[in-house]
C-alpha cells in the first residue's frame, strides 16, 4: 500500500465506522443494565473523529503535505479507542455520580434482577411478587423506561472533553506549520540553551503550588514542558555531540560536559520535590535515549548506561519488599540507608509494584499513619473494638488487609482483577465492571480497555502503538541533519515511553506512577502536547519527504 | 439502485436482530467482537503501509551505483543506533503487554496472593448482589407454602423474604454468623460472568434455570411445632424413618432473620446468655437423653442377640461391683448414707427386656449395657453416628458430623451438621459408669435431640436402617448403616407400643390422646436432671454467690460463683404409625419435669397435627367433613 492520502482517509473513515459501532455496542449494554447512554456525547466522539479523518485531505490540498500517514493514523486509532472507553466510562451513572453513587448502583442491580424475573419467573411467582402476572418471556428493551442521560447538547459541547481535543487539532496543525519551516527550525536550534530554561518556568510553579503531582485540580501543567526540554536538549546535543568525539587523555573537555549534566538534573529535582516519579522516569528515559543516539565514543555511552542501571538498581534494592530483603545476605545492610532517603510516596508504590497483594505491617512507616487513621475510624464505629482486639490479635492481621484493600491498594488491586476478569477478548463493551475502578477514565484507562476488550484490545493498542513508534523511528532515520534526527526521535521516544509507563505501571512490570496513556487517556494538557507532537513528528517527516524531492531535482540531469 | 435499498429488510439487519436473540448480552458481546476484528484489520493495514514505507527510498543519484555501496549509503552510527534503539522499544512494549497476558492467563493458577485475595474483587459482588436466588418451597412444593421467596417492599425493592421467618430461622441461617440453608443452597456452578466470545458462541437461548429447591420442610407441621413449644425452651425434630426426611426441626427461642440483619440486634442476640436464642439446640446442644437412651441399650441388645437376657432389680439397687454406690430405679431413693428406700420400678422380680422398657427400669439397663459390655455399646454407637470416645476429657470435644446428612453439595452438610453425640467405652470409666450410660445418665449425657430423633428412626425404618436425613426433596434417599435386621425392629417397634399401649408404661398418655383415631405410636418417656446455670428472672443476668478460694499465693480470695440449680428435661420419642412409622419425633422441653408430663403430650399433638396435614399412612386420613373442608385438596397432592 503506498502512502497515499486516499488510502489513509479510507482507513481513517473505516474507524470512525468501527467507532460509531462500539458506541452503539455501549449504548446497548447500558440499556441491559437499565440507563441511557447520552446520544450528544456519541455524536460529538464521532464528529471530532470525523474531523480528524477529513483533516488530511485539507492539509494534503492547502499545506501540501508529503510525510508518511502512517503517523498521523495510528495516533487518530490510539485517539478513537481512547474515546470509545470513557464514552463507556462517562456514561456510566454510578462512575460519575459523587453524590448517589450507591443509589445509581442499586438501580442497575436492581435492573438485571428485574430482567432475570421477567426470563425465568412463573406468571404465578410474578403475581406472588406483586408483577404483572406475565409467563416467562425474553426481554424487550423497547418497553422499558432506562434511567434517562441527562447531559444537554451545550453541557457537552463546552466540557473539557470537546474543547480539550479541539485545542489538540489545533496545536497539531500550527505545530505542523511551524516546524517546518525552516527559519523556525534554525531559530529553535540557535537558541538552544534559553529553550530549556523556558522548560523550568511551569516545573517552578507547579513545584511551588501543588501537592501529590497534580496541580489546579487535576491539571498537569508541566506537560507542555516536554517540548522546549526535548527540543532545548536536541539543539544542545546537535552541537556537543562532535566536540564530545574529540577527547583529552581519554576524557571529553568540561565545558562539552557540563550542559549535559545540567539536562540530566533537570527532570530529576523538580519533580523529585513534586514526588511525580512517572514523568521523572520518562524525561530520563527520552534523555537516555537522546544522548546515546547522538554520542558516538562507547564509553561515553557506558557511563550514562552504566550509571542509569545503578540507579534504578538502588531504587529497587531500597524498595524490595521485606521478606525478599531477608532472604538475600548483606540485602538489608544496603537497602536500609537508601529507604531513608527515598520519600514516603515512592515506597508505596514500589511496595505495591513488588508486593502489592501483601499489605506492610501496621508499624511500617509510610503505612502507619493511614492505618492509624482508618483504625480510628473503626473505632468509632464499633467502640468494643480494642477489647476485641486484646482477646484475638489475629484481628488485627484482617483489618490492616482490609486497611490496605480500601485505601491504597484499592485502585491497582481492582485493576488487576478487571485485567484478569477480561480474558482473551473481554466481557464485551458495557457488559464488564470498569466503573470499579476509581479514576478509570486517565490514569487506569488500559485496565478498562483490558476488561472490556481483552488481551485483543491490550494486543491492538500496544502494536498501535508499535506503529506510530516505528514510524518515528523512520521519520528520524531519513532525516538529514542531527538536529531533527534527535528531534524526531525524542518526540516518538516520548509518547513512546509515557505509554510504557503508563501501560507497565497498571499491568505491574513497572511502579504504577499516575501518568496518562498519550492519546487514549482523557486528559488537558496531556492530550493537547501529545497531539502538538504528533504535529511536530509530522513536519519532520514532511520536510524528509520534501528534501527528498528537492534532491531529486538537483540532480536531475 | 434506490430501489434495492428500499427492498432490503433494514430491520433483519439490526444488531440485535443478528446476534441478539433472546439473550440481551449477545448485542454488545457480538458487536465488541466485531470491533475488535476491525480495528484489528485497521492495524494489519497500518502495518502494511508502515512496511510498504520501512525500506528506504532511493535517491535518485544511487541508480547507477553497486548494491554495496548503496547498502552502505545511509549506514550511520546514528542510525544503527536508531534501529537498536527501535528494537529496545518493541521488546519492552512487547514485555508489558506480557505482564497482561500473565494477568490474564495464569495469574488465576500460580499467584497464591492473588486467589486468596480475590474476595477482594468488588466484580463478584456485584454479580452475586445481581443474581437472585431460588425459591425455597415445602414439601408440597405449592406456591403460597413457599418458605422462601422474593416480594417488593415499599419502595419497590426486590427483597428476599421467609413465610416462618421465626420457626426456620435457625435453619435458614443468617448473613452474619452460622450459615444455614440460605448460604448454602445455591451455589452457583457456572461462571456468571463470561468473556464476550463465550457468550456470543455458548449462550444461544434463555436458559430457564431452575433454582428453586423444594425442601422436605412441612411448612404447617413446622410452624405447628413453633407453636407447641411456645414459652418453653427446648427442640423437636420430626424426622421420617423411612427415607429420612426432615419434616420438622424447630428449637425454642429463636429469633427472627430481619433482626439478624441488623448488627446491633444481632450482637444483643449474640450476647443473650440465658436464653442464647442463635443456639439451635435441635443440633448443637447436648442434653442427657435419660430413660430414652434405654432405646439405644435395647438396640444394641439386639444386634448382640441378647434381647433375651433376664435381670432381677433389688431393692438395695444393683452394686456394680464391690465397693461401688448403687445403681437404683427412678422410683427408689438412694440416701447420703448409701442405703436405699422406695420400690423398685414394675416391682423387684427378674424382668425381661420387654417389661424393663415398659416401665423403664434403671436396674435392668444398666446390668445389660455391663453384660454387652464396651465393646459392643462403641459398635452399635458407630452404626448410629455417635462417637465413642476412650476418656471423658475426648467427650468434651467439640466435633461436628456433617457426614450424618444426604445432601446435594458439601456445603449444605456444613451449615445443618449436628454437633456430634458422644458416649465413653473406654477402660477409664468403671463399670458403674457404664451402667449409668446404658439407662441415659453419666457419661451418656451428650446427646442432641437430632441424634435421638435418629435412634428413633432405626426401628421405625421398616428394614432397620438408619437412613441419612435429608432436607432437600429431590435427593435420592440413602441409608446411613444397615443397624438391625427387618425382623428385629418390628420386634422392637413391638417393644416400644408398650409403653403407650399396656397398663404400667409410662407413655401411655399418647394413646389417650391418639384414642379414637386408630393411630398406634411407639415411644419412650425421659427425665433427666442437668446441672444448669440460674439466671434471674428479670434481669436475665446469671446469679452468683460470694465464695472464697485459695489463691496461688495461699490467700484466701472472694469471688463470685455462678450460682446452679438442677433442671430436671423432660424428654419423649416416638414413633407413628406403629404399621409403617412415617414420623420419628424427638421432644425435648428443658426443666418440662416428668417427659411422660410435658414431653409426651406434645408428641401426641405432633402425631395427631400429622395426620390432619396428610403425612401419615392414607388409611389415618382425616375423614370429618369439616377437616377436609379446611384443607382442601392439601392431603391430594401429598405423596
Amino acid at each position: 500500500m503506498k502512502n497515499r492520502t486516499s488510502s489513509h482517509f479510507f482507513i481513517l473513515a473505516g474507524i470512525v465506522i468501527v467507532t460509531a459501532i462500539a458506541h452503539y455496542s455501549i449504548y446497548y449494554g447500558a440499556l441491559i443494565r437499565g440507563y441511557e447512554t447520552s446520544t450528544v456525547t456519541a455524536g460529538r466522539n464521532l464528529l471530532l473523529l470525523g474531523l480528524l479523518s477529513v483533516l488530511p485531505i485539507f492539509l494534503k490540498r492547502f499545506a501540501k503535505f508529503k510525510g508518511n500517514w502512517t503517523l498521523y493514523t495510528s495516533a487518530v486509532l490510539l485517539f478513537s479507542i481512547g474515546l470509545t472507553i470513557q464514552y463507556r466510562l462517562f456514561s456510566d451513572p454510578e462512575y460519575t455520580s459523587r453524590k448517589d453513587k450507591a443509589e445509581a448502583r442499586q438501580e442497575k442491580i436492581k435492573t438485571l434482577q428485574l430482567h432475570y424475573i421477567q426470563e425465568s419467573y412463573s406468571a404465578e411467582k410474578k403475581q406472588m411478587m406483586g408483577l404483572p402476572a406475565t409467563p416467562p418471556s425474553p426481554v424487550d428493551l423497547s418497553t422499558e423506561s432506562p434511567r434517562p442521560a441527562d447531559q444537554t447538547i451545550s453541557d457537552v459541547l463546552l466540557s473539557g472533553n470537546t474543547v480539550n481535543p479541539l485545542l489538540g487539532f489545533a496545536g497539531l496543525i500550527v505545530a505542523f506549520l511551524f516546524m517546518r519551516r525552516d527559519d523556525f527550525l534554525d531559530l529553535l536550534q540557535k537558541h538552544g540553551f534559553l529553550i530549556v530554561l523556558l522548560t523550568l518556568v511551569p516545573l517552578i510553579i507547579a513545584a511551588i503550588t501543588s501537592r501529590a503531582g497534580k496541580a489546579l485540580g487535576n491539571m498537569t501543567p508541566w506537560e507542555p514542558a516536554k517540548i522546549p526540554f526535548l527540543i532545548g536538549f536536541a539543539a544542545i546535543l546537535a552541537i556537543l555531540y562532535k566536540n564530545l568525539a574529540r577527547t583529552y587523555w581519554g576524557l571529553p573537555r568540561a565545558k562539552d560536559v557540563l550542559p549535559l549534566l545540567v539536562m540530566a538534573m533537570l527532570p530529576f529535582v523538580p519533580f523529585f520535590v513534586l514526588k511525580d516519579f512517572g514523568q521523572m522516569m520518562v524525561f530520563s528515559a527520552v534523555y537516555v535515549t537522546l544522548y546515546v543516539i547522538a554520542v558516538r565514543r562507547f564509553s561515553q555511552r557506558f557511563v550514562l548506561i552504566g550509571s542509569v542501571v545503578l540507579l534504578i538498581g538502588v531504587l529497587v534494592v531500597g524498595a524490595l519488599p521485606d521478606k525478599t530483603q531477608e532472604e538475600i545476605p548483606l540485602l538489608p545492610m544496603l537497602a536500609r540507608p537508601v529507604r531513608t532517603v527515598l520519600p514516603n510516596r515512592i515506597q508505596q508504590r514500589f511496595h505495591l509494584w513488588l508486593d502489592g497483594f501483601n499489605p506492610p505491617t501496621p508499624d511500617t512507616q509510610w503505612w502507619k499513619s493511614d492505618y492509624d487513621d482508618y483504625y480510628k475510624k473503626l473505632i468509632e464505629k464499633d467502640p468494643g473494638l480494642p477489647q476485641m482486639l486484646e482477646e484475638n490479635p489475629e484481628l488485627q492481621k484482617t483489618i490492616n488487609v482490609d486497611a490496605w484493600f480500601d485505601i491504597l491498594a484499592f485502585q491497582p488491586a481492582q485493576a488487576t482483577f478487571g485485567i484478569a476478569s477480561g480474558g482473551t477478548t473481554g466481557r464485551g463493551l458495557g457488559l464488564g465492571y470498569p466503573e470499579l475502578i476509581p479514576v478509570a477514565d486517565s490514569d487506569y484507562i488500559f485496565a478498562a480497555l483490558a476488561e472490556e476488550l481483552g488481551l485483543f484490545g491490550g494486543l491492538l493498542l500496544t502494536l498501535a502503538l508499535i506503529v506510530f513508534v516505528s514510524a518515528g523511528v523512520r521519520t528520524a532515520l531519513d532525516s538529514r541533519d542531527m538536529f531533527s534526527k534527535l528531534c524526531s526521535i525524542g518526540l516518538a521516544a516520548f509518547i513512546g515511553f509515557q505509554a510504557l509507563v503508563n501501560i507497565g505501571g497498571i499491568t505491574r512490570a513497572l511502579p504504577m506512577t499516575g501518568i496518562t496513556l498519550p492519546f487514549v487517556s482523557h486528559g488537558g494538557f496531556s492530550l493537547i502536547t501529545s497531539f502538538v507532537m504528533l504535529g511536530m513528528l509530522m513536519a519532520f517527516s514532511h520536510r524528509n519527504a520534501v528534501d527528498r524531492e528537492n534532491s531529486e531535482i538537483e540532480n536531475l540531469p | 439502485m434506490l430501489s434495492l435499498l428500499l427492498q432490503i429488510d433494514w430491520q433483519k439487519w439490526r444488531p440485535e436482530n443478528l446476534f441478539g436473540g433472546q439473550v440481551l448480552e449477545r448485542t454488545p458481546a457480538g458487536l465488541t467482537i466485531v470491533y475488535i476484528i476491525a480495528i484489528g484489520i485497521i492495524v494489519g493495514l497500518l502495518i502494511v503501509s508502515f512496511l510498504d514505507n520501512f525500506r528506504r527510498p532511493k535517491f535518485p543519484f544511487e541508480i547507477g551505483l553497486p548494491r554495496e555501496v548503496t547498502r552502505k549509503l545511509t549506514k550511520t552510527i546514528t542510525n544503527r543506533s536508531l534501529r537498536a534503539w527501535q528494537f529496545v522499544f518493541v521488546a519492552l512494549a512487547l514485555t508489558v503487554f506480557g505482564f497482561q497476558v500473565y494477568w490474564t492467563y495464569f495469574a488465576d493458577e500460580q499467584n497464591e496472593q492473588f486467589q486468596a485475595l480475590s474476595y477482594k474483587d468488588l466484580r463478584t459482588r456485584r454479580t452475586t448482589a445481581a443474581s437472585l436466588r431460588g425459591w425455597m418451597f415445602d414439601r408440597t412444593g405449592k406456591l403460597e407454602n413457599a418458605l422462601a421467596y422474593y416480594k417488593l417492599d415499599q419502595n419497590k425493592n426486590i427483597v428476599r423474604a421467609y413465610s416462618l421467618e421465626t420457626e426456620m430461622a435457625h435453619l435458614l441461617g443468617t448473613e452474619r454468623g452460622t450459615p444455614g440453608l440460605e448460604r448454602t443452597l445455591f451455589k452457583r456452578e457456572a461462571d456468571p460472568m463470561p468473556e464476550a466470545w463465550e457468550t456470543l458462541t455458548k449462550i444461544r437461548h434463555l436458559e430457564h434455570e431452575q433454582r428453586d429447591v423444594r425442601l422436605t420442610i412441612d411448612h404447617d407441621l413446622q410452624s405447628f411445632l413453633a407453636r407447641q413449644l411456645q414459652g418453653k425452651k427446648g427442640a423437636i425434630v420430626v424426622l421420617n424413618p423411612q427415607n429420612g426426611d426432615v419434616l420438622a426441626m424447630y428449637s425454642n427461642p429463636s429469633f427472627s432473620l430481619d433482626e439478624a440483619q441488623d448488627l446491633d440486634d444481632y450482637l444483643k442476640l449474640e450476647g443473650n446468655k440465658r436464653d442464647k436464642p442463635l443456639l439451635n439446640r435441635a443440633t448443637r446442644e447436648f442434653y442427657v437423653p435419660g430413660s430414652t437412651f434405654k432405646t439405644f441399650t435395647t438396640i444394641s441388645a439386639f444386634r448382640s442377640g441378647k434381647q433375651n437376657s433376664i435381670f432381677a432389680s433389688y431393692p438395695g439397687g444393683y452394686v456394680p461391683y464391690r465397693g461401688s454406690r448403687p445403681i437404683v430405679d427412678a422410683t427408689q431413693k438412694l440416701l447420703p448414707d448409701g442405703s436405699v428406700v422406695g420400690a423398685c420400678d414394675g416391682g423387684c422380680q427378674e424382668k425381661n427386656i420387654v417389661e424393663a422398657y415398659k416401665v423403664s427400669s434403671n436396674q435392668y439397663f444398666a446390668q445389660l449395657a455391663i453384660d454387652l459390655g464396651r465393646e459392643r455399646l462403641r459398635d452399635t454407637a458407630g452404626v448410629l453416628g455417635i462417637a465413642a470416645v476412650d476418656s471423658p476429657d475426648d467427650a468434651l470435644l467439640q466435633r461436628f458430623f456433617p457426614s450424618i446428612w444426604n445432601t446435594s453439595n458439601p456445603s449444605i452438610a456444613a451449615a445443618l451438621a449436628p454437633q456430634q453425640s458422644a458416649i465413653v467405652t473406654g477402660k477409664d470409666i468403671s463399670l458403674y459408669d457404664l451402667g449409668l450410660e446404658g439407662m441415659g445418665q453419666g457419661y451418656a449425657g451428650q446427646m442432641t435431640p437430632f441424634q435421638m430423633a435418629l435412634i428413633a428412626s432405626v426401628p421405625g425404618n421398616m428394614e432397620g436402617k438408619l437412613m441419612k436425613p435429608r432436607i432437600e426433596a429431590d435427593q435420592p434417599p440413602e441409608p446411613f448403616a444397615q443397624v438391625l435386621s427387618p425382623q428385629q425392629a418390628a420386634a422392637l417397634r413391638d417393644i416400644m407400643s408398650t409403653v403407650t399401649e399396656e397398663p404400667g408404661g409410662t407413655g401411655t398418655v399418647i394413646s389417650a390422646k391418639l384414642s379414637g383415631t386408630g393411630i398406634r405410636a411407639g415411644g419412650k418417656t425421659g427425665t433427666a436432671e442437668k446441672q444448669a446455670l440460674l439466671y434471674d428472672d428479670k434481669t436475665g443476668k446469671l446469679k452468683t454467690i460470694k465464695k472464697k478460694r485459695k489463691n496461688d499465693k495461699g490467700e484466701l480470695v472472694e469471688y463470685d460463683a455462678p450460682l446452679m440449680y438442677e433442671r430436671t428435661d423432660s424428654w419423649f420419642i416416638s414413633i407413628a404409625p406403629l404399621e409403617r412409622p412415617t414420623l420419628s419425633i424427638a421432644v425435648v422441653v428443658e426443666g418440662g419435669g416428668f417427659g411422660a408430663t410435658t414431653a409426651a403430650p406434645i408428641a401426641a399433638n405432633i402425631i395427631l397435627k400429622a395426620r390432619d396435614l396428610g403425612l401419615l399412612v392414607d388409611q389415618y386420613k382425616p375423614k370429618t367433613v369439616s377437616t377436609q373442608a379446611k384443607t382442601p385438596d392439601k392431603p391430594k397432592k401429598r405423596r
